[in-house]
């Protein structure tokens, strides 16, 4: 898939990020991008950060964060 | 032109221009001659008559995933063209696209779609060999689905997730034990399918792996794969995941002439140099002894070497190092025995695959001959 | 790294939900035969289009001498036929290639005493398909045999 179809994974579900160009803000926009889920490397819970928040699991205080996976169906070629 | 009756070789002269010279360093005599003019005053031309009395077959082995057979009294080009059509011209079907809606374990997407896509899968014959026909690929711009449909696509589906098993030990070290669906198998991979594919492939026709044993990814708690398969119908040209075979090869039957008699302790060695099975051990008989020139004379009841089975032979040239055995023996193949060796992958029967390699060659003259035709018209 | 935890269910954002991938082009039974009697249709005028001429003579042949030029055939077909086509007594010279391998392309050249060279070549292609049934009739005879012999049933 291409860079630029890349959708940021929201709980949402409304999210224009198709169009968003890197850096955009303001706006409906600033606030989709400024709560992210991440999965603890260590619990394996869901971990949500806002802006400015401490890069930490709150269950567990594990540090190392990992980005949620895409959650649309991606298409191979069994090749 | 040639003269109306034409002489035929002699058996002896007919062995002598078949048998391919196996010597220390080099082979001799490798091409084939029965060429109308090669000699002078004989008939090679073709004819069925005598390409069918010269012919046969020989089968060694016959199951569904490995059979062996010879064929004698044909020529290299044509087992050769059979054995090409075996490898990658006998459709199978194959899983193609894999539809990943979630995949969290540790092999990547395209690693695992792959691995899939190797998986050598069976079901019902009828189904797969006639009512299953070929997929083609929408165009660029068409919708992507819009060739696919029962007759030609099937649909598979693997759906697993691992988590912790609540009764193992908490020590537990091994993760099969301690995790459920720690491994996953080709046996998790699910059937679906769709409209009269339920007539074909119900039951023992369903559509499954040939091995269910075979280890498609390992995960651990909390990791999932969820992902869709389409198998379509394909050629070993195309991709290799589609050849209906494991190998199908063929040898030619070795050749082991012993000219001059091997005895006693020269026999064992001599026994020695060729795998086990090849070259017997047998005293030397009253029979032996009494023909002048043979070399027996006068060892009655010595050991000898016969030659008990060469086909056995794997032609290592062992014996030709040997200063004793200089001048003593002579290794060849037969250049028109061909000692056929195929294994199944599980779509076909190995001896069915044979058979269809022939009617495909056959079926491929005639489309080029219609096309010869037309040509000239 | 630990799965994702949150369930298939809660997960609304899906951007194309496996369901909307159809296997099938049909929905319902009802609709079966029509859509594959279409599809049928459809695939025998494909068919039909398919066929379109592989084989062609080359410039500069002559009637006993001539080059044809088979597109999507290669060593399997090419040395056969070359084989069989040698086995004529009216052929003087006969020849395959693939003058490139990256080219689905297989040349054949022929050269005869007598006759033409389009003869020799349907000539080769009719005598190959003898062989074949030749082939394919002692080896299933064979098969029987050797499988009553063995008790193989199959």
């Amino acid at each position: 898939m291409p860079r630029e179809e890349y959708q940021v994974p929201t709980t949402s579900g409304a999210s224009s990020a198709g169009a968003m160009t890197r850096g955009a803000t303001g706006g409906e926009r600033h606030d989709s991008r400024a709560v992210m889920t991440y999965i603890c490397g260590d619990c394996g819970g869901n971990v949500t950060l806002s802006k400015d928040a401490l890069v930490a699991c709150p269950h567990c205080a594990g540090r190392v964060l990992y980005k949620e996976r895409t959650k649309r169906m991606v298409q191979f070629e069994a090749r | 032109m040639a003269p109306s009756r034409h002489a035929a070789p002699s058996a002896e002269e007919h062995l002598r221009r078949n048998t391919v010279g196996i010597n220390k360093e080099t082979v001799s005599n490798v091409s084939s001659t029965d060429f109308p003019g090669h000699f002078p005053g004989e008939d090679h031309a073709f004819s069925i008559e005598h390409f069918q009395s010269a012919f046969s077959i020989q089968f060694h082995r016959n199951e569904a995933n490995d059979a062996s057979f010879s064929l004698i009294g044909i020529d290299a080009s044509l087992a050769n063209a059979f054995r090409r059509i075996l490898i990658a011209e006998i459709p199978t079907l194959a899983i193609e696209d894999v539809f990943i809606e979630n995949n969290t374990s540790v092999i990547q997407d395209e690693v695992l779609a792959h691995r899939l896509g190797l998986v050598p899968f069976n079901g019902g014959r009828e189904g797969i060999h006639n009512f299953l026909k070929w997929y083609k690929k929408p165009a660029a711009g068409e919708d992507q689905y819009a060739n696919s449909f029962d007759w030609n696509t099937v649909r598979l589906e693997l759906n697993v997730t691992c988590t912790v098993n609540q009764d193992a030990a908490p020590t537990e070290n091994d993760p099969l034990k301690a995790y459920h669906h720690a491994h996953v198998y080709a046996r998790d991979i699910v059937f679906a399918p769709t409209g009269r594919q339920a007539e074909y492939f119900s039951g023992e026709n369903a559509i499954r792996p040939v091995n269910p044993d075979i280890l498609i990814a390992k995960l651990r708690p909390k990791q999932t794969i969820n992902l869709a398969m389409h198998m379509h119908k394909g050629i070993g040209a195309d991709h290799s995941k589609f050849s209906p075979v494991a190998t199908a090869s063929y040898r030619l039957l070795p050749l082991i002439h012993i000219t001059r008699p091997i005895l006693g302790a020269d026999a064992e060695k001599f026994q020695k140099c060729f795998p086990e099975g090849v070259i017997g051990l047998e005293p030397v008989t009253r029979e032996d002894v009494s023909k002048a020139g043979s070399g027996y004379e006068g060892h009655l009841g010595e050991v000898k070497a016969v030659v008990k089975d060469s086909m056995k032979d794997t032609v290592s040239r062992e014996a030709l190092r040997h200063a004793e055995f200089e001048g003593k023996v002579k290794l060849g193949r037969r250049r028109d025995h061909f000692i056929f060796s195929i294994e199944s992958t599980g779509q076909w029967d190995s001896d069915e695959l044979f058979l269809e390699s022939v009617k495909h060659l056959k079926l491929k003259c005639k489309k080029l001959e219609q096309q010869v035709i037309n040509m000239v018209q | 790294m630990p799965g994702r935890t949150k369930t298939q269910d809660d997960a609304s954002s899906h951007d194309a939900d496996m369901q909307d991938v159809p296997p099938s082009a049909q929905e319902a039974i009802g609709q079966d035969a029509e859509m594959r009697e279409d599809a049928e249709a459809e695939e025998e005028e494909e068919e039909e289009e398919i066929e379109a001429q592989r084989v062609r003579i080359l410039p500069g042949s002559t009637d006993t001498a001539a080059s044809f030029e088979f597109t999507d055939e290669g060593h399997t077909l090419g040395n056969a036929l070359r084989y069989i086509i040698m086995k004529n007594p009216d052929v003087e010279f006969c020849a395959y290639s693939i003058p490139h391998p990256s080219e689905p392309k297989m040349n054949i050249r022929i050269q005869t005493y007598d006759g033409t060279a389009v003869n020799a070549l349907k000539k080769g292609l009719s005598d190959l398909q003898d062989v074949c049934d030749v082939v394919a009739e002692k080896f299933w005879s064979e098969r029987q045999s050797f499988n009553a012999e063995q008790g193989i049933e199959r």
